[in-house]
């Protein structure tokens, strides 16, 4: 009995020792690749018969394509149009080398079939099952938005940060030769409405990060001065007009504070006072220009631009200690800062052998990277998340346009909003 | 005056006429042959220096040298004299000094300018000798960067040549390998009985078990392929690593998806790496089944950002 | 025990006195903000000479300021990213120099840039020349409490300038008040 029993135990030995795995080989993958995640958004089926409820699905690849992360199959040739998981042909899409598709439908629904609601699907071809579905319902005239919020869903998915696509841009356009106007629009220019009309320039303006308030420089005075303006009010106040220029308006993170450039009848220096106008202190005296202020996401370092070495470059001064450091060495001149909103890149201008373009610099590594190339690129400003950058710039017919480019560089998209020139553009919060 | 006696005989006066004339004559014979005597031109001719002295004749007349007799001076004037004399011999002097002084002078002089003149000679010799000398270096420096130069293309092409010898070897080798996989391949798809196939998988085993380096071709292979997929941009700035175990077939395709066994602690950046190994299939996959076994199980360390330290 | 007293205490006020600032006070960084008061927040408005010590040029003076060929060039120009006042220009602020000391007048001057760069640096650079000129007229006597600078960077420039055409815009304008 024994002797059978480890007979037994010997060959379950024997076979467990057969069966044994090796050590496993290690294969190790340094670095990747900046590529961009091929997606196909199919048109939802609309059950509806409003027309215009197909466009959506040209929204939602507008967005993902605009933010250099992903790009759209062509699906021109394609004629099934699925609507959920269980009507996918997964190697057809696979063969088309997409690894997701975004499919859904919409329907009439509420009283008098008045209102619509969309159901929509993320699905992932290779693992062949559904990643997100979601149902939104709304009215018709808000399709865009709707389509936004769906782009900005599938974004965050998949990239793990928000998307920017339901947020707002400011510009200055000049309409004629005493006419300029503040405008304000969906992120990729549609639905335009100006909130300032003037005879003169406007320039530098600044959404407040509580995204209540926009700065702005007028020069309606026959001189610079601040304005702070209600968005949903229209009600503004004069923020600053001291003797001399008043400008640059820089938000300070928690919305309470600004940094402003005023120069008092001497070369520009830097001040910061409170949203209200009080308290306004001197952040900096030197015989040199230094304007164009911005704040670290922590409050605790502003930026600027200043020629103290001779040409224009970029600086940092600690709010507390006043210590300075310089931060841009590259180019002639380094102007127009900004943070992105993690304080880990720094945007703004660099210029060399004449051309202005925008750049971006790892503030740990100090390496930069230039993501256009001018000649008469202007205005850099982050999108909320860090992703995208808004910008101006010139074509060739010597007009300037905006226009995002995405900070990998791979992708820059025009923002089609007329044809008359901007002047300067920025990009509004996030909304809560 | 008168001579009676020379006037009264004519026979006397005749005798000494001849007498005289004899007389003449002979003394001018003699000094017809001291003149002849003087100058023998074209008998010998002496140069000198200066001109011969002729040999004076003797002056008939001897002119008496008048004696002017010099009044004798008194004492005063012979002091005033001496005086004179001393100033005249100091002034000679002087003007002898000066004359020697200047002449020195004047030696001085020439010689000074003679031996700036020499020196500027030396000079100018110098310099020409030096830029000959610079010339000479400079053209030497120039050969030996043409030299060098040329070692360096020539290093280059040897580089070049070496490098394409390289790549012929490697292409060869992998032709070598073609070969081989595609007899094994042969030998396996004839219908052979067990212990035959057995026996060929045992010489491959001797095979496999010697050429490692095919073991580490087929995991370089597996690593481009997965690399090219992996979009790093969902994994942010900072850096992190993943580690997943994946089991493969033959074909190449995974079995049971991919395990992650080491989160990013990033969901996109999970998802990410996760697809890029998905995507890549099929894996490239030996045929033979000793390689293959040990392929067949991987674990695969992913660091996008970067090698942590 | 009561002159030691005296006399620290007059050393302690002459100690006082003498702290010193380091940067020249004529560049007006130390003066006080005497419109703080009066402008922010409530929406009241400041004058764009309220604070200046010149005055506003009455009529004769308005008269024998157009009939002057001499002043008839208001502008000083300046080269690409620079400040410096040339010697060509120097006439130009002297002219105005003795109108200015003559009548006692109220001025401004207004910098300039040309559009390359970003709108709120040119701003700046248009303020650097104007200063270099008030810093020229008040080395000719000019009082520079009678002087304010306004800049208006590229927001007069011609956008499409290339080239020489752009020396235009980089200019520094003596104006005075009442004109």
């Amino acid at each position: 009995m024994k002797q059978s029993f480890w007979k037994f135990f010997f060959l379950i030995w024997l076979v467990c020792i057969s069966n044994a795995s090796h050590a496993l080989e290690v294969i190790e993958i340094l670095g990747g690749k900046a590529s961009q995640i091929p997606v196909a958004v199919i048109p939802f089926k609309d059950n509806n018969a409003q027309k215009s409820m197909q466009l959506m699905h040209e929204v939602i690849t507008n967005d993902l394509n605009r933010s250099g992360l992903f790009s759209s199959i062509d699906i021109s040739g394609v004629s099934d149009y699925p609507i959920d998981e269980r009507e996918v042909n997964f190697s057809n899409w696979a063969a088309l080398q997409s690894q997701f598709i975004v499919v859904g439908k919409i329907d009439a629904i509420g009283r008098s079939n008045s209102q619509m609601q969309v159901t929509w699907s993320l699905i992932d071809i290779y693992k062949e099952k559904t990643v997100l579905s979601v149902a939104i319902k709304g009215q018709p005239s808000q399709y865009r938005v709707i389509a936004h919020r769906i782009a900005d869903t599938i974004y965050e998915k998949l990239t793990g940060s928000k998307g920017v696509f339901d947020t707002n841009i400011a510009f200055v356009k000049k309409l004629g030769k005493e006419k300029y106007s503040l405008f304000i629009a969906d992120y990729d220019g549609h639905n335009p409405r100006a909130i300032v009309n003037s005879r003169y320039s406007i320039i530098s303006p600044r959404w407040s990060p509580n995204g209540k308030k926009i700065a702005y420089v007028s020069f309606e005075k026959k001189k610079p001065v601040i304005y702070v303006q209600d968005i949903e009010t229209g009600k503004r106040t004069l923020l600053a007009n001291f003797r001399g220029n008043n400008s640059a308006p820089a938000w300070s993170p928690d919305s309470k504070k600004l940094a402003i450039v005023l120069t008092y009848s001497a070369n520009s220096q830097i001040y910061t006072i409170d949203a209200d106008g009080k308290n306004i202190k001197q952040l900096m005296r030197t015989r040199s220009i230094n304007t164009e202020p911005a704040w670290s996401p922590n409050g605790k370092e502003i930026y600027f631009s200043s020629d103290r070495a001779g040409s224009a470059q970029i600086y940092k001064v600690d709010v507390d200690t006043n210590e300075v450091v310089r931060v841009t060495f590259e180019g002639n001149n380094n102007v127009s800062p900004s943070l992105s909103p993690d304080g880990k890149l720094l945007l703004f201008l660099n210029q060399d052998n004449g051309s202005y373009r925008v750049a971006i610099q790892n503030l740990l590594s100090n390496q930069m990277l230039k993501l256009t190339n001018g000649p008469d690129d202007e205005s850099p400003i982050f999108s909320p998340n860090g992703h995208m950058v808004l910008f101006t710039y010139k074509d060739y017919g010597k007009v300037s346009k905006i226009g995002t480019v995405s900070i990998n560089g791979l992708k820059m998209t025009p923002i089609d909003v007329g044809s008359e020139t901007i002047l300067e553009s920025t990009w509004g919060p996030l909304s809560d | 005056m008168r001579l009676p006696w020379l006037e009264n005989n004519d026979n006397l006066q005749a005798n000494l006429f001849t007498l005289v004339i004899h007389l003449a004559l002979f003394i001018f014979m003699i000094f017809s042959v001291n003149w002849q005597v003087k100058t023998p031109y074209y008998a010998e001719v002496e140069l000198w220096d200066a001109i011969p002295t002729q040999i004076k004749p003797k002056p008939l007349i001897k002119r008496a040298t008048p004696k002017v007799q010099k009044p004798q001076p008194s004492i005063a004037e012979k002091i005033v004299e001496a005086k004179k004399d001393a100033d005249i011999q100091l002034k000679k002097k002087k003007a002898a000094e000066l004359k020697k002084k200047k002449a020195a002078e004047l030696k001085k002089k020439k010689a000074a300018e003679l031996k700036k003149k020499k020196a500027a000679e030396l000079k100018k010799k110098k310099a020409a000798e030096l830029k000959k000398k610079k010339a000479a270096e400079l053209k030497k420096i120039e050969q030996l960067k043409k030299k060098a130069l040329e070692e360096e293309k020539l290093a280059e092409l040897q580089k070049r040549l070496l490098e394409d010898e390289e790549v012929e070897k490697v292409q060869k080798k992998l032709l070598e390998q073609d070969d081989l996989e595609r007899l094994q391949e042969e030998l396996r798809n004839k219908d052979l009985a067990k212990e035959t196939r057995i026996a060929i998988e045992g010489t491959q085993d001797l095979v496999a078990g010697t050429n490692s380096g095919e073991l580490e071709k087929y995991k370089a292979l597996i690593q481009q392929k997965i690399y090219q997929n992996v979009n790093k941009q969902l994994c942010g700035l900072d850096p992190l690593e993943l580690i997943f175990e994946i089991v493969l077939m033959p074909t190449g395709d995974l079995i049971g998806g991919a395990k992650m066994i080491k989160s990013s602690k990033i969901e996109s950046c999970d998802q990410a790496v996760e697809r890029a190994i998905l995507q890549a299939q099929p894996l490239p996959m030996p045929q033979d089944n000793r390689l293959f076994s040990q392929l067949k199980k991987l674990k695969l360390k992913f660091q996008p950002n970067g090698p942590i330290n | 025990m009561k002159n030691s007293l005296l006399l620290a205490s007059l050393l302690a006020i002459l100690a006082a006195g003498c702290s010193t600032t380091d940067i020249n006070d004529s560049m007006g960084l130390n003066a006080p903000f005497p419109e703080l008061e009066s402008s922010t927040g409530d929406g009241s408005e400041v004058d764009l000479i309220g604070s200046s010590q010149g005055k506003e040029l009455n009529q004769s003076a308005l008269d024998e300021l157009a009939a002057a060929a001499e002043l008839a060039d208001r502008s000083v120009y300046f080269d690409y990213d620079s400040f410096a006042i040339k010697s060509d220009f120097e006439g130009v602020i002297s002219n105005h120099a003795t109108f200015i000391n003559k009548h006692d007048a109220a001025v401004v001057v207004y910098g300039n840039a040309d559009y390359r760069g970003s709108h709120e640096y040119n701003l700046a650079l248009g303020q650097k020349r104007a200063v270099a000129v008030k810093q020229a007229l008040e080395a000719l006597g000019v009082n520079g409490s009678a002087i304010e600078t306004i800049s208006f960077g590229e927001e007069h420039a011609n956008q499409t300038c290339t080239g020489s055409t752009c020396g235009q815009d980089r200019r520094a304008d003596i104006g005075y008040v009442g004109e």
